[in-house]
Formats: structure tokens, C-alpha cells, sequence
């Protein structure tokens, strides 16, 4: 047996085996952390890995794709890139669009218009079966000329699965709701699941381009130009090729990497993922808090062997490696464990919330778990070296046990209690350095020190635990000594006694009750928010949008013909019409929109920044030709009022004044807002994404919604919700939206609580013998009892006091640092007092609760077997 | 006032379940002890000092037998009369590991007070006059691991005795210390018990402690072997 095998089993293996219960909650309590954080990066890479393998998917073969930054690519600019055939390269345009299978589980597909002829060179379509007529098409040469064939005016060709869900095979119909209206298509052929029919994860048809560009309203325009450079093009000509085909191209319309299309999304959703991972990051905080915990309880209860082992000829070193050993072997175990648990939650999530992420990149790629082993890796590294890290102080210490004579009992604590005081001040000083990092700016657009200033003041509050439960413990038994008597002094002796344990406890508490508090004030507030602006904002009495079977996704647009006879309804008092188009400007994504600002200067619907009238400002700025931008956007690219901004537009860059910034918490990219026909002009589009009426006086919403089913019948396939049912939903999303904090802040809770029953449990099984001592002494079994519930309630209120301190620091920091340095929001402070005081009230309780368990064990304290042990 | 202690046949038995070998560890012991009386329990490590001693405390329960304390049976009696004998009637002393360590020196005096429901100020005014009286007057606000072994047991001794109990229970008093610190431990229990009159049983495995006492019980294996 080698040497390091007897210390680690001696002084690690052995004891944790009489202890089993408390290291298996050590183990849990990382595995949590580290769950935590593997899942919130798995669901978020996977989320993003179904994306990219659809643009993946799509591009094909292409080196190069053609996007534009505005609003499509005007079809005649194909002329002016025909020199590309010239040098050998293939190119192929497309147009990509989303609609939904009509009928009740409307399945949202992903349509994309190709040209058959040009298209084989790029995407390796595979036939399974054709209509009758056609060749079975299997050979490269074949296929061209089977979808050749097969592209009719409306017909499309869809992968075998989809065919399958569809039970539509050659030659049935498929119904799909685009520009609100049902269209019939008739299945020309069926794909085998791969290339191209495998992207949006199968949810994707094919179509002529002709008929895509007519069913959609988008004739003359196209999406996307991938191109197939020859072989052998090097990486220097393809930059040469890039730059070449910009300057045949009207600005804002430019060639590059298809991957390019993951990286603006990448991008959009980052800010969101950075802020859920540092919220998983204090989750593992607060579990590998519990590794100091127990190796410093582990190496004050062996306190005596390990001097023995030092005698029999151990080194210093020798048992610093055991406990760091010990810390790894923790980390290892929950970590693994960890990873385990962290799949099979990100499943949970991507089920419960994908939804929500999904449909912000692509409502028809449905998400499938992407297990990532660098994110595992991370997981489990960041586990591991967190608990090894968290060992590194009681191994320092258990490596300066002398030999033999083991330091006597109480003496290691009074060492620690000098520290007391320093470290109070270096919390405080850490509160300070919290406050200066609220100072600076967003950077690379993350809010870098505002992360800084939360762990700083996190690490401040668990700073300053040791004096706050040294002075806790002494005010509380000099109040409560006449009521509690001896329990009030036994239970301030313990608190102080065991400093090193109390105060981490206190701190993780503290710690989890502080995100608790501070995302429910960010929440709590945002919520605020945002219902005001709601309030503000729908002023129209009925909201219009393109139908899709399933119910809560709405995208896509109404013709323009819609829009004409809305207007000239009768019941129709007034109305607006919401159209935009996604646009990038060196790569960072935002929204172009369009309002009518004549009816925003009728209903002063818009809340402005600055305050001030909205009606006065939209009759100047629909006068003078100016844009609106929202807060977002402003907070983004840095603009305000005055300055001069340029758009993409289909033919180069559109330079506009800003006008005015308005407040919007739709989305986060921002948006520059035109007026209706100045929008409709430049961008050469029409129809709208919605549109909101204003009912005649004296119609009650559900009358205008007769009047206007009666009007259409079933022309139209649109979804009319009221005023109250548009608010109900938004808020709906809302809370979707953040259902992942709150699951977050209940783990933090959950493992902070488990924290605190792990310390008393701890606790109690190295006070053994003074519990003995105390029985001697004629304490009663309930007097012992009370005095580790008092000690408890005692850690609950100050972990609870402590955590509401710094979660108000913090939600200071969230809402006006974080949250707007992230989305560009201004968030009303408010705070929800009632769920505070019933959350603080609860998790007070179940720190009593947790008291349970120690405290019997201690009252089962046997006086006079426990003082015969060692 | 000292205690009389009557001890009829006692036995104590250990184990008897698989995991542990089963151990007699008192046999049929039965003395009395005299109010006032200064009694050595003599014998070899393992003899069964100890239990015997747990036993008179009420910190163990007899496997069968009585233990009459001025006249009441202490071995069938509730728990709570139980921790009450010990805050007030026996008040025990071990070889070490005597004080709380998170405590102060006049914290640990104190407790049994407080215990009893004393006041918290009578009972630390109580414990430093008692501290005092055991020549520890200087070290009372000290905490148990910056004291010496002899002023470890001063302390102990003077928790035993604040409580004013009538019956003193020391096992191995000075099996740690000196022989020099030893006999002065000896010498304040003495000095002390005779001025209050309480009744002391001391075990030891010391011939020369024993010889302090009034009456020396010998203990072998379990049994009572002869009395001097
Ligand atoms: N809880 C127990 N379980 C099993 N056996 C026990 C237990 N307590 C004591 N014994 C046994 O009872 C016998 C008497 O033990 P005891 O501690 O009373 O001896 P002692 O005379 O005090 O010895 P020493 O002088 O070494 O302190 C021993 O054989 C011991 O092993
Ligand atoms: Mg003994």
C-alpha cells in the first residue's frame, strides 16, 4: 500500500463513509451547479446548431452567398453578377420564406423558391418518388431534368418525412396559408431526407422560385444568390471574388460566407445567453460552497490523525495533496454527475421554453439536443476547479498540523476569528469596487462590469458573513437571553465557535436569497414596465394578423389588399399597419419598420424617451421625412436625436434624420420606425404584419370582430384578437420568456437551504462531545434540540437579511446596468414587496425546517458512549 | 449537605448484538456511601471505573440493580428528573475534554447555572466568585484552549461545584496532568469538599490518589473485591 493510498484512504475515504449523508449532499450540491450550467449551454447550442445546420444545409455546395443588409435583392441585379458563369462559377438564387400547413396543426414549413435549372449545381436534391409521368430521376444528369420537369406553377416537392406527417404524397394537394390567404400546391415529387430536405430539421418544401415570389408578394425579389466557385479557388481569390462582386452590386448587397447568417444570429441572442450563464455560474457558486464546508469540518475533525500520520514520517506537502485530492475527488464525482443531470435538464428546457428561442430564429426548425462534449468539458472543468479551488484554504491548513501533538481543540477556530475583521473590510471594499464597476460601459456591446459589479458585491456580502454572525450571534443572546436563557448563549457559542462553517453557510444563503431577490425586483419591475407601455401603446380596439393554424405564431404577411379594405370598412373609425423587414448593418441585426405616424399623432400612442408629446413629434417627423428609432436601437449603435442615419434600402443606402427616440420593449434589436408611405416608397414593399383597427364608437369588440369575418369571410386567413387578448398574450411570452430565471433562482434557493442542513448537520456530528458534555451538565434533550434550531433560525435570518441587502445592490445593477447595457432597455425600479416578504418568510422557514434532522440527532447524543469516543 | 448513595447489585452489560462482542463490565456491585465521605474507586484500566461512575452520574443506565440517592431510586426515574439530578445533585468530572471550547472560562462555570434557570447575571456573578475561590480569577474571560491542564481541571472542578451539588463524581481528575499539578487538584478538591461537606467518589488507578480518600473501593473485572 502506498503511501498516499493509506493517507487518502485513512483520512478521506474512511471518514466519508461514516458520513455518508453529508458527502453525498457535498456531491449533490455540485452536481447542481454544474448541471446548471451545462444546461443552459447546451439548450443555447443546441438551439443554435439546428439553426446553423440549416443554413449549412441550404447553402450546400456554395463557397459564397449574396445577402442583402435591407429588405431582399431586386431580381435584375442578377445581370450584373453574370460574369461569375464566365469564370466557371455556378450561381444559384433563392428566395426562402415561412408558412403554415392550413388546417388545425397548421406545421410551420420553411418554403424555399429555387430555379431548377441553376439549383442542382448547388443543393444535391435526392428523388424518392415522382408524380406519374415524370422519370424516377436518380442519376445527377436525371434529377436536373426530373425538377425540371417536376417545377410547375404551383407545385412543390417535399421531403419524405414531412410527406409522411402530411399523408401527401405525388400528385395530392397541400394546403399552405401565405399572404393570409390558403393555397393549394400539388405535391410534384418527394425528396429523400438528406441535403437540403434535411434542413429547418425536414420542415422545409420546395418550389418553383416563380411561385414562391407570386404566392408571397415578393415578385422581383430574391433572398439569396449562393454561388459554387470552381474548384481549386483559393481562399485569397474567393476575398478577390468577394470584392469583386460588391462592386457590381448596389451597396448593401454583398457576398460572403453562408455561415455569416449563424453569426448575426449568434449574435442577437448572445446577450441573452451570457446573462443566463452568469446566472448558472452563481448556482455552482453556491454549490461549491459546500466543498469548503466539508473539507474544513473534514479537516478539523481529523485534525488528530492527520498529525498522527505526520509523525509516522508524512510530509507537509503529502497532506496537502490529500485534501486537495479530496476536493478533486468531490469535483470529479459531482461533476460527473453533474454533466449527467445537465443533459437530461437541458432536454427539460428545450421542451418546456424552446419555443420561445425557437421561434426567434426559425419557427419551422424544430430543436433537437445537440450534446456539445466541449460544453460538458467546460461543465465538468469548471466544476472540478471550482471544488479544487474551494479545497485549497483547509488543505493549507490541515498541511500546518504539527506532527503528533495535534493544535488543542478550539484554538484553529480562534485563528480563524482574527481574520474576521480584515475580511469585513476587504468586503467592504469589494462593495465599493461593485459600485465603480457600474461606472463603465458596455464592452464589445457585453455588459462586461456589470457582471464584475454583481460577483463583486456577491463576494462582498460572503466577505462581511464572519463579523455579521459575530456580531449577530452577541446582539441576538443579549436579547434573547432572558427568554432562551442558556439555549440563546449555547447557541452564540456554537455560531462563532464554528465561524468558518457558520459564516459560509450565512453566505450561501445569503447568496442564493440575493439572486432570488434580485431578479424578482429586475423581473418584477420589467413586468411593470412593461404592462405600462402595453397600456400606452394598443390603443387600437382590434389587432389583425396572417393566420398560421398554430395559434401563438404569427408571421408572414397580408397583402396589400387587405390593408385597402380594412380602410374602407365602415366600422372602421381609424387604423394603422405595422410592415418591416429584418436588416444588418456590419453584421449587428436590427428591425426597419413602418407605422402610420398620422395615427400616432391622432392617438399619441408611442411613450417618447424624453417624455414630451408623441402626437406633436409625429406630425413634425412624418413633415420633415424623418425616422423614429426605438430605445434599443439608439442604446446600440449610439444615436440620438438629430444625428443622421443610413438604412439598406433595395438600392443602396437610404440616409435619414433621427427624429425622435421612442420606448419599445418588443424587441431588442431596435428598430428605426418610417412613416407608412415614405417606407412603402423606398423600400418598394407593401401589405403589412399586421394591422391594428380602431372600432367606430359604440361597437364592442367582438362586434367589429363579426363585422369583420362577415366582411372577408373566408377569403382571408387572418386571427383578430381584441385589445385584452393581444395584452394577455404579450404578457404570456413574458412570463414564458423568463421562466427559465425563476427556475434558476429556485435552484440557487433549493441548493443554498441544502447548504445550511449540510452545515448543522456537520455541526452537530463534530460536537458530538461537547453535546455530551452539555447532557452532563443536565441540559435536557429539548434544551439541546433548541439550541441547534436557534442556531439555524440564527443563520436563516441573517442569510436572509444579509441576501436582501445585497440582491437590492444587485437588482440596481441588473436593471441599470446589466439589463440596459444588454437590450437597451429603461426599466422602472419596482418591487414586489408581498413576493419578497412571502419568499424571504419561506425560505426562512425551511432553514428551521432544515434544522429538524440535526437537531434530533443531537438530542439522540448518547452522553456517556459519545464521550468515550476518540 | 453531602449525598447518601446506595448501590444494590448493579450490573452493566455491553453489546450482545452481532457487531459487538458482548461485555460485562459490572458484576453484582453493591456499597453504600456515607454523606460527606471521600471514596477512591481503585483498579486496572478497564476494570469498569468508568461505568460505574456513569452509572452513579445518570449518564448510563444499569443493565439491572438500584441506585438510591438519599433514598430515591435515580435508575427509574423520567428523563427529565434524570437531567435535572445532574444540574443539581451530581456534578462529574472527567480525565480532559472537561469544557466547552467555544466558551469562555467563566461562560463554561456559568452554564450549569443557566441551565437551572438562574438568571444569566446572578449565574456569571456566581461563576467568577467560584473562579475565584479556585484561584482563576485571572484567566475568567480566557477560552479553554489557552489554559494549562492543571487550569483546565481548576475550571472544571469549579463548574462541578458552583451548582452547590451534594454528590462530586471524578473520574481520573488528574490522569493527565503531573504529579505536582495532580496533587494540587487533589489538594483543592479536598480543601473544597470538606469545607462544603459534599460526598466524593474519585476514580483513579492511582495508589497515591487513592490514598487521599477516606475509603478505597477495589474494583476487578466487573466485580467489588474488597473495601479498606
Ligand atoms: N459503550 C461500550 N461498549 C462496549 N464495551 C464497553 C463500553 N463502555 C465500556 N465498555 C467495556 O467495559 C469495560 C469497562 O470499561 P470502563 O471504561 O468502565 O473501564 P475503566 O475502569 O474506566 O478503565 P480506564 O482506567 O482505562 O478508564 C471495558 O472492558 C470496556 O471495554
Ligand atoms: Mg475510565
Amino acid at each position: 500500500m502506498t503511501l498516499y493510498w493509506a493517507l487518502f484512504s485513512g483520512l478521506v475515504i474512511r471518514p466519508a463513509r461514516r458520513d455518508r449523508l453529508r458527502f453525498l449532499l457535498t456531491i449533490a450540491g455540485i452536481a447542481i451547479g454544474v448541471a446548471t450550467v451545462a444546461a443552459i449551454r447546451l439548450a443555447n447550442a443546441s438551439v443554435l446548431s439546428s439553426f446553423s445546420s440549416t443554413v449549412d444545409l441550404v447553402a450546400g455546395r456554395a463557397t459564397l452567398t449574396i445577402l442583402a443588409d435591407g429588405p431582399g435583392i431586386p431580381e435584375d441585379v442578377l445581370g450584373r453578377i453574370a460574369w461569375l458563369e464566365r469564370i466557371g462559377a455556378a450561381t444559384a438564387p433563392a428566395v426562402s420564406e415561412m408558412a403554415a400547413v392550413a388546417g388545425p396543426a397548421g406545421e410551420v414549413v420553411e418554403v424555399l423558391g429555387i430555379d431548377p435549372m441553376s439549383d442542382a449545381a448547388v443543393r444535391p436534391y435526392v428523388l424518392e418518388r415522382v408524380e406519374e409521368g415524370h422519370g424516377p430521376g436518380v442519376s445527377g444528369e436525371e434529377t436536373l431534368a426530373t425538377l425540371f420537369s417536376l417545377f410547375q406553377k404551383d407545385t412543390l416537392l417535399l421531403p419524405a418525412p414531412l410527406s409522411a406527417r402530411l399523408k401527401a404524397g405525388p400528385g395530392d394537394t397541400v394546403r399552405l396559408v401565405a399572404q393570409g390567404q390558403e393555397r393549394s400546391f400539388r405535391v410534384a415529387g418527394v425528396l429523400e431526407p438528406s441535403g437540403p430536405a434535411r434542413a429547418a430539421s425536414g420542415a422545409i418544401v420546395f418550389a418553383d422560385i416563380a411561385t414562391v415570389q407570386e404566392a408571397f408578394g415578393k415578385t422581383g425579389r430574391i433572398d439569396r444568390i449562393d454561388i459554387v466557385t470552381p474548384e481549386g479557388t483559393s481562399l485569397a481569390d474567393l476575398t478577390r471574388l468577394q470584392e469583386e462582386i460588391a462592386s457590381s452590386l448596389p451597396a448593401g448587397i454583398s457576398a460572403g460566407r453562408p455561415e455569416r447568417r449563424t453569426e448575426t444570429v449568434d449574435r442577437m441572442v448572445r446577450a441573452f445567453r451570457v446573462n443566463l450563464t452568469a446566472l448558472g455560474l452563481i448556482a455552482l457558486l453556491v454549490g461549491v460552497s459546500f466543498v469548503y464546508n466539508t473539507l474544513s469540518i473534514s479537516v478539523l475533525r481529523r485534525r488528530t490523525d492527520i498529525g498522527t500520520f505526520r509523525a509516522l514520517g508524512a510530509s507537509r506537502g503529502q497532506v496537502f495533496l490529500t485534501f486537495l485530492a479530496e476536493g478533486a475527488f468531490l469535483g470529479v464525482t459531482g461533476g460527473a454527475l453533474g454533466i449527467v443531470l445537465g443533459v437530461a435538464l437541458a432536454r427539460l428546457a428545450l421542451a418546456m421554453v424552446g419555443g420561445t428561442v425557437t421561434d426567434f430564429y426559425s419557427p419551422a426548425a424544430r430543436t433537437e439536443l445537440t450534446i456539445d462534449p466541449s460544453i460538458l468539458g467546460f461543465a465538468f472543468l469548471t466544476g472540478v476547479a471550482a471544488s479544487v479551488f474551494s479545497s485549497l484554504a483547509p488543505a493549507l491548513e490541515a498541511a500546518a498540523v504539527p506532527p503528533a501533538a495535534a493544535m488543542r481543540h478550539g484554538s484553529v477556530e480562534a485563528l480563524r476569528r482574527k481574520g474576521t475583521v480584515p475580511l469585513g473590510l476587504a468586503g467592504a471594499a469589494s462593495f465599493v469596487l461593485a459600485f465603480l464597476a457600474t461606472l463603465p460601459g458596455p464592452v464589445n456591446g457585453l455588459p462586461v462590469f456589470g457582471f464584475l459589479s454583481v460577483f463583486l458585491s456577491v463576494a462582498g456580502s460572503s466577505l462581511l458573513a464572519p463579523a455579521a454572525v459575530t456580531t449577530a450571534a452577541r446582539l441576538l443572546e443579549a436579547v434573547a437571553r432572558r427568554v432562551l436563557g442558556p439555549v440563546a448563549r449555547i447557541a452564540r457559542a456554537n455560531l462563532s465557535g464554528s465561524l468558518s462553517r457558520t459564516s459560509v453557510a450565512v453566505a450561501a444563503l445569503a447568496m442564493g436569497i440575493g439572486m432570488l431577490v434580485s431578479v424578482a425586483v429586475m423581473v418584477g419591475s420589467f413586468r411593470d414596465t412593461v404592462i405600462l407601455w402595453i397600456d400606452q401603446t394598443l390603443a387600437a380596439d382590434l389587432f389583425v394578423t396572417p393566420a398560421s393554424g398554430r395559434s401563438n405564431v404569427s408571421f408572414g404577411k397580408l397583402p396589400q389588399e387587405f390593408v385597402d379594405r380594412v380602410a374602407s370598412l365602415p366600422s372602421v373609425a381609424g387604423w394603422d399597419a405595422f410592415l418591416g423587414f429584418s436588416a444588418t448593418r456590419d453584421g449587428v441585426p436590427f428591425t426597419v419598420g413602418s407605422g402610420r405616424l398620422d395615427f400616432i399623432a391622432s392617438q399619441g400612442n408611442l411613450p417618447l424617451v424624453s417624455g414630451g408629446d408623441p402626437r406633436t413629434l409625429a406630425t413634425t417627423v412624418r413633415q420633415k421625412r424623418e425616422v423614429l428609432v426605438s430605445e434599443p436601437y439608439a442604446v446600440k449603435f449610439g444615436v440620438k436625436t438629430g444625428d443622421v442615419i443610413a438604412v439598406p434600402g433595395p438600392r443602396g443606402d437610404v440616409t435619414v434624420r433621427v427624429g425622435g427616440v421612442y420606448v419599445d420593449y418588443s424587441n431588442d434589436r431596435g428598430t428605426v420606425l418610417f412613416d407608412r408611405e415614405m417606407f412603402c416608397e423606398l423600400f418598394e414593399l407593401d401589405g403589412a404584419v399586421s394591422v391594428a383597427i380602431l372600432l367606430k364608437p359604440g361597437l364592442t369588440p367582438e362586434e367589429g370582430i363579426r363585422k369583420l369575418r362577415e366582411a372577408f369571410g373566408e377569403h382571408f386567413a387572418v386571427r383578430i384578437r381584441t385589445n385584452s387578448a393581444l395584452r394577455a398574450d404579450a404578457l404570456r411570452l413574458f412570463d414564458r420568456t423568463f421562466a427559465v430565471t425563476y427556475a434558476l433562482e429556485l435552484v440557487a434557493i433549493t441548493v443554498a437551504v441544502l447548504g445550511v442542513f449540510n452545515t448543522l448537520l456537520a455541526l452537530v456530528i463534530e460536537r458530538r462531545r461537547e453535546i455530551a458534555l452539555l447532557r452532563v451538565l443536565g441540559a435536557s434533550e429539548r434544551r439541546v434540540k433548541e439550541a441547534v434550531v436557534f442556531e439555524a433560525g440564527v443563520i436563516g435570518a441573517l442569510g436572509a437579511g444579509m441576501g436582501a441587502a445585497t440582491g437590492a445592490v444587485m437588482s440596481f445593477v441588473l436593471i441599470h446596468v446589466i439589463n440596459k447595457q444588454s437590450f437597451g432597455w429603461t426599466i422602472a425600479t419596482h418591487v414586489p414587496w408581498l413576493f419578497l416578504t412571502a419568499a424571504t418568510l419561506v425560505v426562512f422557514v425551511t432553514t428551521l425546517l432544515a434544522s429538524w434532522h440535526p437537531a434530533r440527532l443531537a438530542a439522540g447524543v448518547e452522553p456517556a458512549s459519545a464521550l468515550r469516543e476518540e | 449537605m453531602g449525598a447518601r448513595v446506595l448501590v444494590e447489585g448493579v450490573s452493566k452489560r455491553y453489546g450482545g448484538d452481532p457487531s459487538t462482542p458482548r461485555t460485562e463490565a459490572l458484576h453484582e456491585v453493591s456499597f453504600e456511601l456515607l454523606p460527606g465521605s471521600f471514596t477512591a474507586l481503585l483498579g486496572p484500566s478497564g476494570c469498569g471505573k468508568s461505568t460505574l461512575l456513569n452509572l452513579v452520574g445518570a449518564l448510563d443506565k444499569p443493565t439491572s440493580g438500584r441506585i438510591l440517592v438519599d433514598g430515591l431510586d435515580i435508575v427509574s426515574r423520567s428523563e427529565p428528573e434524570r437531567d435535572t439530578y445532574r444540574r443539581r445533585t451530581a456534578a462529574t468530572i472527567f480525565q480532559f475534554f472537561n469544557l466547552l471550547s467555544t466558551m469562555t472560562v467563566v461562560e463554561n462555570v456559568s452554564l450549569p447555572l443557566l441551565l437551572d434557570g438562574v438568571p444569566p447575571r446572578r449565574a456569571d456573578d456566581a461563576a467568577r466568585q467560584t473562579l475565584t475561590e479556585v484561584g482563576l480569577d485571572e484567566k475568567l474571560t480566557a477560552f479553554p484552549y489557552q489554559l494549562s491542564g492543571g487550569q483546565m481541571q481548576r475550571v472544571a472542578i469549579a463548574r462541578a461545584l458552583v451548582v452547590n451539588p451534594a454528590l462530586l463524581l471524578a473520574d481520573e481528575p488528574t490522569g493527565n496532568l503531573d504529579s505536582r499539578t495532580g496533587n494540587q487538584v487533589l489538594d483543592l478538591i479536598e480543601e473544597l469538599v470538606s469545607a462544603r461537606g459534599l460526598t466524593v467518589v474519585m476514580a483513579t488507578h492511582s495508589e497515591a490518589a487513592a490514598a487521599r480518600a477516606t475509603r478505597v473501593l477495589h474494583l476487578l473485572d466487573g466485580r467489588l473485591v474488597a473495601a479498606s
